[in-house]
């Protein structure tokens, strides 16, 4: 009998550790994460939902919206609406919302949640920027003029049709709907019925209590040092594996990098130059993609020299854009041919100028156009980095070769605003302009092409390209939408309208001990399909 | 003395009101306000979306006007609400000027602790080869600015000997126990406090040497008294009072210190708030920030005063 003790003592060893491994795994199992996931340009701590111009890789966690960018931000993906459909102008639009979702605390999420979260979005005292970053408004919708105004107490064009149905009707056509709801996060109503909009702004619910349908919940929450949360384990797509989840505040990229080669935080953002000196680590892995963002000289047009194509020709034939880009920006930027940064939106090369490093030519139509030696113009950039600052120095030195004297001046982007959006203070300016294939009217809206309050960024208006944007955003087919977006490229290039230089490649930067774990550099942090219920810490 | 402290505290208000003015004259000559912070390329923001928001936040007024109404609602004892995200001014200050406090107050008692004894050890072996290395040291600690300190010394103790955390103020896995609270500010502090260390020390030592070529000490030596009795009795206890004044006068230095030591420790702390003010153009914020700052140092500078009284006794302010 004694010869059996010992086998059954370690056979109901075996089974009681499998059921104590089954328990962790519900449980989460999968380790505590802690990242810095608001350093670096695509985050923004302690914003709210509708303020997020960025941070939107954390507010993912908690929140969800009715659809999302995918993995890469070159699409888009189901979330809380699994299909929508639009009547045939698309002035109509109907979400049917996922079954079975579930609030953090239990109750469930339906279309009048929705309903309220735009509503409270578009709230004239709320006063959150949703309209400014998702190109959405109130006064879109039927109705919705009223609202905004104070008139009416709901937008008549948001409708309940049933509890997982929401139509949304519009006053004009409206075809990439969806691309402008992936910065609808859902609210809860019945958790924020009771908070007054006007208290949108101040309330600390988004930190200290918040519910969502993501797949994290709150756990503790230290201001200005951590935010922690744990597993949803209603969550709609899959308990996530980790047992926590940290978001560690950091003043800035250098403390967060010691911090990852300290041992105490698993992942961060870092920029180009850190990245490309980490590559080699066999203990990090890096994770990379187009920024999505154009950097640009724009030249501020009321001054009429810069009216000349010539000049601005001259200007982009002078400068080496691609010594510039492997010398100080160690080859992790593409050139562009115009404002747009991504490939889907270049026609074929043949149709393009690519200016490429001529000073020569430069001279010869400096000369065309009379151009005046003498004079002195200001380079204006609210980038502060040492690579921007280099590059800075290096145009300078190469526009001065061809006699066009520039002085590179940076700012803070209050200071830089106040002189970029009053035309005044500034001849020339390096900056950058973001956007996506599938949503890239940023492009043309903060290019500087824009008409608003009586000229564009630049000055002057352009008519002919105003006309190709205003056919553009009206077109629906989305083949012949493309082909539009690629006529404006070559329009921009053909006239130098802009010192188009290049599209950077970010960068994060992770322990390798991480398995699942997925990061994208989308812009203002997504929201994108990062599926971060399937992400655990190994050994 | 309690006369005096009344008088130096009502002296302190038109000072403390003088320096609200200028530092609201001096936001508002910068160029930008927070509606231009707000604007970003992935914003679109029209003029008349951002007038509409200027005069939300009050911005539409005149700047006399403006200043008069956050006085008014200072003496009322509210100092209004941040500009970038609507907290109130008072609870984000209070929350921040704990762990300054706590940081800046640690560095000033490391640099008290070593810096004034180790002035004292090299004033009595002065030109001994003590004194030129701790000399030595001390140009190095001087001369060194805080972040770079604060970035070798994070490099070497965390990061190499894996010695202290990286940043922060506490871990992130569970409640700190004392120990680990101290663990953390350990680096930040003597970081902070190295510079210190190395400005206490050397005038400690020139106001020793000072007092040690004294007549009165000459003549405590001749009357046969012990050279410990007259380092600590008459030589350490006259030459202290400079020190108070250095030691005083250098807290503001320690604040402004804190904004790198802060910055590369993730300390939560004023420093990187004020830093975000000043970015953000956050008017209240900044306001406040720089109340609180110029009231702490006005009555830093009056314990200071007082302190004279404590070290030497011959000081009455009566």
């Amino acid at each position: 009998m004694k010869k059996y003790i010992a086998p059954l003592i370690l056979v109901l060893l075996v089974v009681s550790l499998s059921f104590s491994a089954l328990e962790a795994q519900d449980a989460g199992g999968g380790g505590t994460l802690v990242g810095a996931f608001d350093v670096g340009p695509g985050g923004a701590p302690l914003i709210r939902p509708f303020m997020d111009t960025a941070g939107r890789t954390w507010l993912s966690k908690i929140w969800t919206p009715l659809v999302s960018w995918n993995a890469d931000a070159t699409g888009i993906e189901p979330q809380l609406a699994t299909s929508w459909e639009a009547n045939e102008d698309a002035s109509s639009w109907t979400f049917h919302l996922r079954e079975g979702v579930l609030w953090h605390d239990g109750e469930a999420m339906t279309a009048d949640d929705v309903k309220f979260s735009l509503e409270l979005a578009f709230h004239p005292e709320a006063a959150t920027q949703y309209s400014s970053f998702s190109q959405l408004s109130a006064a879109q919708f039927v109705g919705g003029e009223a609202y905004a105004a104070g008139e009416a107490d709901a937008i008549e064009g948001i409708v309940v049709v049933d509890d997982l149905t929401v139509q949304m009707d519009f006053v004009n056509p409206n075809p990439r709907l969806p691309f402008s709801l992936i910065f609808a996060w859902v609210l809860p109503q019945h958790a924020l019925a009771d908070l007054a909009p006007a208290d949108y702004q101040t309330t600390d619910w988004f930190y200290t209590s918040p519910i969502g349908t993501g797949p994290f919940m709150q756990d503790e929450f230290v201001q200005d040092q951590f935010w922690a949360l744990v597993p949803n384990p209603n969550y709609w797509n899959g308990a996530p594996k980790l047992d926590r989840l940290i978001n560690r505040y950091f003043a800035d990229e250098t403390a967060a990098l010691l911090a990852l080669e300290g041992g105490e935080i698993q992942f961060t953002y870092a920029s180009a130059d850190v990245a490309l000196r980490m590559q080699d680590d066999p203990n990090v892995v890096l994770y990379s993609g187009p920024s999505g963002v154009t950097n640009y000289f724009i030249f501020n047009q009321r001054i009429p020299a810069f009216q000349d194509v010539r000049v601005r020709q001259a200007f982009l034939y002078a400068i080496d854009r691609q010594a510039i880009a492997e010398a100080i920006m160690g080859g992790t930027v593409e050139l562009v041919p115009c404002i747009a940064a991504l490939p889907g939106m270049h026609p074929a090369a043949d149709q393009l100028n690519d200016y490429a490093y001529d000073p020569d030519k430069a001279r010869e139509l400096l000369a065309e156009a009379g151009w005046d030696a003498s004079q002195e113009f200001e380079l204006v950039t609210y980038y502060n980095n040492q690579q921007s600052l280099d590059t800075m120095a290096a145009a300078q030195q190469y526009l001065a070769e061809v006699g066009i004297n520039v002085t590179p001046l940076a700012v803070d982007v209050p200071t830089y605003n106040s002189y970029f959006y009053t035309g005044e203070g500034w001849d020339i300016s390096y900056r950058g302009v973001g956007a996506t294939l599938v949503y890239p009217w940023q492009f043309y809206i903060e290019g500087g092409f824009e008409v608003t309050s009586g000229e564009t960024l630049m000055g002057p208006a352009f008519p002919e390209l105003e006309e190709m944007m205003v056919a553009a955003q009206a077109e629906t087919d989305p083949d012949r939408f493309i082909e539009q977006l690629q006529g404006i490229c070559q329009y921009q290039n053909e006239q130098a309208l802009e010192g188009y230089m290049w599209t950077a490649t970010r960068f994060g930067v992770a322990a390798n001990t991480l398995q699942d774990f997925y990061w994208f550099p989308a812009q203002g942090g997504g929201p994108y399909a990062d599926h971060a219920e399937l992400w655990s810490v190994g050994s | 003395m309690f006369k005096y402290l009344i008088r130096r505290l009502l002296f302190s208000l038109p000072v403390l009101l003088a320096i609200t003015i200028i530092v609201f004259a001096l936001v508002e000559l910068a160029p930008g306000d927070v509606v231009d912070y707000f604007r970003s390329p992935e914003t679109q923001m029209t003029e008349e979306s951002a007038a509409q928001l200027r005069a939300r936040f009050g911005l539409d007024q005149p700047v006399p006007v403006r200043y008069l109404n956050w006085l008014g609602s200072v003496l009322q004892g509210d100092l209004g609400y941040r500009f970038v995200d609507g907290r109130p001014v008072a609870q984000v200050i209070g929350q921040r000027l704990g762990a300054t406090t706590l940081l800046v107050g640690s560095a000033l008692v490391i640099g008290i602790v070593i810096g004034v004894p180790l002035g004292v050890f090299t004033s009595l072996r002065q030109y001994s080869s003590w004194d030129f290395f701790l000399t030595g040291v001390s140009f190095l600690g001087i001369s060194m600015p805080a972040f770079i300190a604060g970035i070798f010394g994070l490099y070497v103790f965390a990061i190499k000997l894996n010695l202290f955390p990286t940043g922060g103020m506490r871990p992130v896995d569970h409640a700190p126990s004392l120990f680990e609270s101290l663990h953390y500010l350990a680096l930040p502090a003597f970081i902070l406090g190295l510079q210190h260390i190395a400005q206490y020390m050397r005038y400690t030592r020139f106001s020793m040497l000072e007092v040690i070529r004294s007549d009165y000490v000459t003549t405590a030596r001749a009357k046969g008294l012990t050279e410990q009795a007259i380092t600590w009795r008459h030589v350490v206890r006259n030459a202290i009072l400079p020190v108070v004044t250095v030691i005083g006068f250098s807290i503001p230095g320690l604040v402004v210190g804190a904004v790198f030591t802060e910055t590369i420790f993730s300390w939560p702390g004023m420093g990187t708030l004020y830093l975000d003010a000043v970015r953000g153009r956050d008017v209240p914020l900044l306001m406040g920030m720089n109340l609180v700052i110029a009231a702490a140092v006005l009555l830093v500078n009056i314990a200071t005063d007082l302190a004279y009284a404590v070290v030497d006794p011959r000081i009455r302010y009566d």
